[in-house]
């Protein structure tokens, strides 16, 4: 999947910002070690998620009929294939493929609306395809290309936006698979909102307009929030999805499944303690009382059995490799590059403090899956191609010497 | 498991090896920092050096706000799995264990013999588990062989009242036919089994149904109150429990309800059972002694029924009657008997609608209503003696006072006066002493005395009355007992007021003292009172508690673990020379009054002291009393009862009286007369 989402263009020498070529001999001092080209702050610890991913799917497969501990591990098998090819290839050839990649990112979240390809899903989700044998979300790919629409769009103005008509077309770009997976798949459609929305931030975008377009988005959502909730008019979103984004404020308040779900989550995490319950012996989790303990709730899993020692590890391995990914950016010349690191941190960021947050009542309920940890292999094999990407980048660091 | 132990190693193994590769080689990677950091912005300074800075600041920018999501989440976690661990830990438990109750037998309730008036009797169950709910032919059979339809089945297994866990009940009292089959055919019947449960039974059927009363499943406001009562000594009801509604059964609850069995059980979200957990095994309640005597009991009901037979077979309506029996040195119920009765055995396992509507119809007389402490009327004669130790109380009269009675009286002697008031034997008893006036019932000497009272402008026959505990409550150990209403100047004020009358119709007059003297008006008694009045006129002051409970029998063994502390409620005092003047005008009323009369008591070894009553009631025939206690000269017993819409107390309660006093002396009544001339 990864090998065909950046198909286009394998040319590999690409062409080489200026950043990069000043950077020359800055990394040649002759301690090359056999790991030279992996970036060790942000693979390590992703790795040692996967671990923990690993342990923690095997007992949700011992108790939890959806759970296949055997298809997980071909997800990370599969995923780690990718990352590998993707870490090869030199991603800065993207970086002047605006409009193919604009093309394919919405093809892919176009993709499910396709009849024939359409699949119907999980919890009111369509966002799924069926190719021959083989079933998958493509707005999971969708956001590594849009990641890198985003960065190469951004990366023309080399952090300086100075006419407002290219802050609008940098919107536009964004807003049009945005709209289009947006109204298939709320969850996804607002990972991709926020990593774009982070890459145009971070591109160098003057304050006023960046305030002014959050104004603008708030209002767009209390309208819509407001406008469903209104009696006798046709409704911007469905009851259901308008109830999973409220319950979370009172979840004892709304005897709906997802009030219940919520409920049980915070149980299971809550009666987690400060150590936790045990390997294996989430009895909300394992016995059925939480639903969806292998991938939407899957932090609440976790949680009941190791506890917040075991959260807060967790939750540390997540912020060594999000900020490794961060400081990787800043040190990073090219803008192009800053902006896809950007842009896979965004993304992670997002997918946490959703998945998480929604597990212990202080985001809406939305199927976001924790990246590495949650069952699911377009999820997994996706995180793992945009840990490949931060690899990438910094295998490409030095290319110029 | 092993495989689960393998994986974790491996984990673990992996994890430290890759910490391990980050601390060998992790450092080139801040060489790093430390090459480009400080070459990279400076070479490419100059001119778009704020281009630079932007992004770098947005960089950081971005940093400090996924520090500060992830700060959220930490803080959300402390306080939810540190602060208030415990509270969703017990939500937890809560949901994985679950709560599988069986019920505790109620104590049985004897009488004062050991003789068993309401008992247990086993009653094959036949139960099911929840998955039979599945299997739509196991119902269908199942149905067909109790004789219900399935979709009742169906229904009694969904109903989940006795616990998520807990085995439904389907049918109780299955036959035994029902019992064969379903223990020949156990493969046909996956999740049903037979159980013997308990079920109330009465031996001597609605025998003391009043008393005893019965039980039902709890109501949902006796839910409520138990659960917001929630002392320790109090029961907490669940659902579907059977708790006393009346009489006994519900004022000894506590006593006879006894401690369901708990199984704790370990469950999955399905609600399958994973683990038994502690269990407490029920204990059945205690047995309860009552001071009833059930052959007196027997006697006195059957002859309230024999005796309401017979008057309506001379065309009175005998609506409803009640006697009771009291041992007046203590205060126990010997016998409480009220008629129509009702069958506590209609109440086992649930009333049907119609027997419910039957027992609630208007023509069935309200058999559920104990009339001894709730039926409220007016005393007419029997109030008599009180009245009478009013008068010499208050020397309205005096002991050697006479009147003269020529049938009517008006309240100044003139006949053309309005209104006259007649005496029930309208030609007159001629010259009346006031013992005379208690045996022959003059209404005119009472008349007098009312007069007097409203002459000297006091209150003394109303707490006269009071101080013989009229107006309020005996507090006799059964619930649902009446005050009764001892009218004077205030209350009918207030009263008639209250519905409207004008101020004169509202006014306290003579005629209303002179209705109370004979028990009239607006005076309303109840038998348990006028009882209670009469044991003190036969103990010379001292009043008992009635009560119905003698004890708690203990579990092994025929003692008490508890008993019923008898306790004196009023000691009235009295002249010795008034009690000798009363107690000679009701001796009258038995041997002197009327022949026909006598003849029902000469035929009794004791000596007997009463009074005869018939109290003009609105809209039908007047309601018959009759009290009387024995022996005279050592008082022991006091029975007293009266009879609704008949002709006269002599010729209706008193024949239950005597039945009572019969079945205590064992001599029963031989005498066939009957009078009419009586009051």
């Amino acid at each position: 999947m990864a090998a065909d989402m950046t198909g286009p263009g394998t040319s590999s020498a690409g062409p080489l910002s200026s950043l990069t070529q000043r950077a020359r001999g800055a990394h040649v001092s002759g301690r090359r070690s056999p790991l030279d080209g992996i970036y060790l702050s942000q693979l390590i610890p992703t790795l040692l998620i996967l671990v923990i991913s690993v342990a923690n799917m095997w007992v949700c497969s011992l108790s939890l009929e959806n759970a296949s501990f055997t298809s997980h591990l071909a997800g990370i098998a599969i995923g780690l294939v990718a990352a590998a090819a993707v870490w090869r290839y030199d991603y800065r050839a993207l970086s002047n493929m605006t409009t193919a990649l604009f093309v394919l990112a919405c093809v892919l979240m176009a993709l499910p609306r396709v009849p024939g390809l359409g699949l119907e899903g999980g919890l009111g989700g369509l966002g799924w395809v069926r190719i021959g044998p083989l079933s998958f979300q493509p707005s999971e790919p969708g956001k590594i290309v849009t990641i890198f629409l985003m960065a190469s769009a951004c990366a023309q103005y080399n952090g300086k936006i100075d006419s407002f008509r290219d802050y609008a077309k940098l919107c536009g770009t964004l807003l049009v698979p945005l709209l289009l997976i947006l109204s298939l798949d709320l969850g996804t459609g607002l990972v991709v909102f926020f990593l774009g929305a982070a890459i145009i931030i971070c591109s160098g975008a003057p304050r006023a307009w960046v305030l002014g377009t959050i104004a603008l988005i708030v209002g767009a959502a209390a309208f819509v929030v407001i406008e469903s909730s209104i009696e006798g008019i046709p409704h911007i979103l469905q009851e259901y999805q308008l109830k999973r984004l409220t319950v979370f404020m009172n979840p004892t308040a709304n005897a709906s499944d997802d009030g219940y779900n919520l409920l049980q989550s915070m149980i299971a995490v809550g009666s987690g303690g400060f150590l936790g319950k045990g390997f294996g012996n989430a009895t909300q989790a394992l016995s059925g009382f939480l639903p969806e303990a292998e991938t939407d709730f899957i932090f609440a899993t976790f949680a009941e059995q190791f506890g917040f020692v075991g959260s807060v590890v967790l939750l540390g391995l997540y912020a060594w490799m999000i900020f490794s990914t961060i400081l990787l950016a800043l040190r990073m010349e090219s803008t192009f590059s800053k902006l896809v690191l950007v842009g896979c941190v965004a993304m992670w960021t997002f997918q946490v403090l959703e998945s998480v947050g929604m597990c212990i009542g202080i985001m809406p309920i939305t199927g976001i899956p924790l990246p590495f940890m949650t069952y699911g292999s377009s999820s997994m094999v996706i995180q793992l191609v945009a840990v490949g990407v931060v690899q990438s980048v910094w295998r490409h660091r030095q290319k110029a010497a | 498991m092993d495989l689960t132990l393998v994986i974790v190693i491996a984990c673990v193994v992996v994890a430290v090896a890759l910490v391990l590769v980050f601390v060998v080689f992790g450092r080139s990677e801040a060489n790093f920092t430390f090459d480009i950091g400080g070459a990279g912005p400076r070479a490419s300074g100059g001119s778009d050096s704020s281009s630079e800075k932007t992004l770098s600041g947005r960089l950081v920018g971005l940093a400090v706000t996924v520090g500060a999501a992830f700060a959220a989440l930490v803080a959300r976690l402390w306080s939810m799995q540190l602060v208030s661990s415990e509270q969703y830990a017990a939500q937890a438990e809560n949901n994985s264990t679950s709560t599988v109750y069986s019920q505790a037998p109620r104590g049985r309730i004897l009488d004062r013999n050991g003789r068993e008036i309401v008992g247990n009797r086993p009653s094959l169950t036949v139960v099911a588990s929840s998955d039979v709910l599945s299997d739509e032919v196991e119902m269908q059979l199942l149905g067909n062989l109790i004789g219900m339809p399935a979709q009742a089945v169906r229904r009694k297994i969904q109903d989940t009242s006795e616990g998520q866990q807990s085995l439904r009940t389907v049918s109780v009292d299955v036959s035994r036919r029902v019992v064969a089959y379903i223990g020949e055919h156990p493969e046909a019947f996956p999740g049903v089994e037979v159980q013997a449960r308990t079920q109330r039974s009465y031996p001597y059927g609605s025998l003391a149904a009043h008393v005893v009363g019965y039980t039902g499943t709890v109501t949902s406001e006796q839910l409520k109150a138990s659960q917001e009562n929630s002392s320790e000594d109090s029961i907490t009801y669940r659902s579907g429990d059977v708790v006393g509604q009346t009489g006994v059964e519900a004022q000894y609850e506590s006593v006879l309800q006894g401690v369901r069995g708990e199984q704790k059980v370990f469950v999955d979200a399905n609600g399958n059972v994973l683990e038994y957990s502690t269990n407490v095994e029920p204990q059945s309640g205690s047995d309860l002694v009552l001071t009833l005597d059930l052959d007196i009991q027997r006697a006195a009901e059957e002859s309230l029924e024999r005796v309401m037979g017979e008057l309506r077979d001379t065309g009175y309506a005998a609506t409803g009657g009640c006697v009771i029996a009291m041992d007046c040195t203590n205060g126990e119920i010997l016998a409480m008997a009220s008629a129509p009765t009702f069958s506590p055995n209609l109440f086992t396992g649930g009333i049907s609608t119609t027997d419910w509507e039957a027992l609630q119809a208007e023509d069935a007389h309200y058999p559920m209503m104990n009339r001894a402490i709730a039926g409220q009327y007016p005393s007419g004669s029997v109030i008599k003696p009180l009245t009478s130790f009013a008068a010499l109380d208050y020397g309205v009269c005096n002991t050697g006072s006479s009147w003269y009675c020529s049938g009517w009286w008006t309240w100044d002697g003139n006949p053309n006066s309005l209104p006259v008031m007649k005496c029930w034997w309208e030609t007159g008893h001629g010259s009346m002493s006031l013992a005379d006036g208690i045996t022959f019932s003059c209404d005119v000497v009472f008349y007098e005395i009312g007069k007097g009272f409203y002459n000297n402008d006091s209150d003394g026959m109303q707490d006269t009355f009071r101080r013989y505990g009229l107006g309020s409550a005996t507090e006799i150990d059964l619930p649902g007992e009446a005050t009764g209403r001892v009218p004077d100047a205030q209350w009918k004020w207030d009263y008639f007021k209250a519905l409207g009358y004008s101020d004169s119709d509202a006014t306290w007059q003579g005629g209303d003292n002179c209705n109370i003297a004979i028990g009239q008006g607006d005076m309303l008694v109840t038998a348990i009172q006028m009882v209670c009045a009469y044991c003190s006129i036969a103990n010379g002051g001292p009043v008992w508690r009635p009560h119905v409970m003698k004890g708690v029998r203990a579990k092994v063994g025929e003692g008490f673990v508890s008993e019923y502390k008898c306790e004196q409620i009023r000691d009235v005092e009295e002249d010795q020379a008034f009690r000798d003047v009363i107690a000679q005008g009701m001796e009258g009323v038995i041997y002197r009054e009327d022949a026909a009369q006598a003849t029902h008591w000469t035929n009794l070894d004791v000596t007997v002291r009463g009074k005869t009553g018939t109290a003009e009631q609105p809209g039908g025939d007047p309601i018959g009393w009759f009290i009387a206690y024995a022996p005279a000269e050592n008082p022991k017993y006091v029975v007293g009862g009266n009879m609704d819409r008949v002709l006269q107390g002599a010729s209706s309660a008193m024949y239950v009286v005597r039945d009572v006093f019969g079945a205590i002396y064992g001599q029963p009544d031989t005498s066939t007369t009957t009078t009419t001339i009586a009051d």
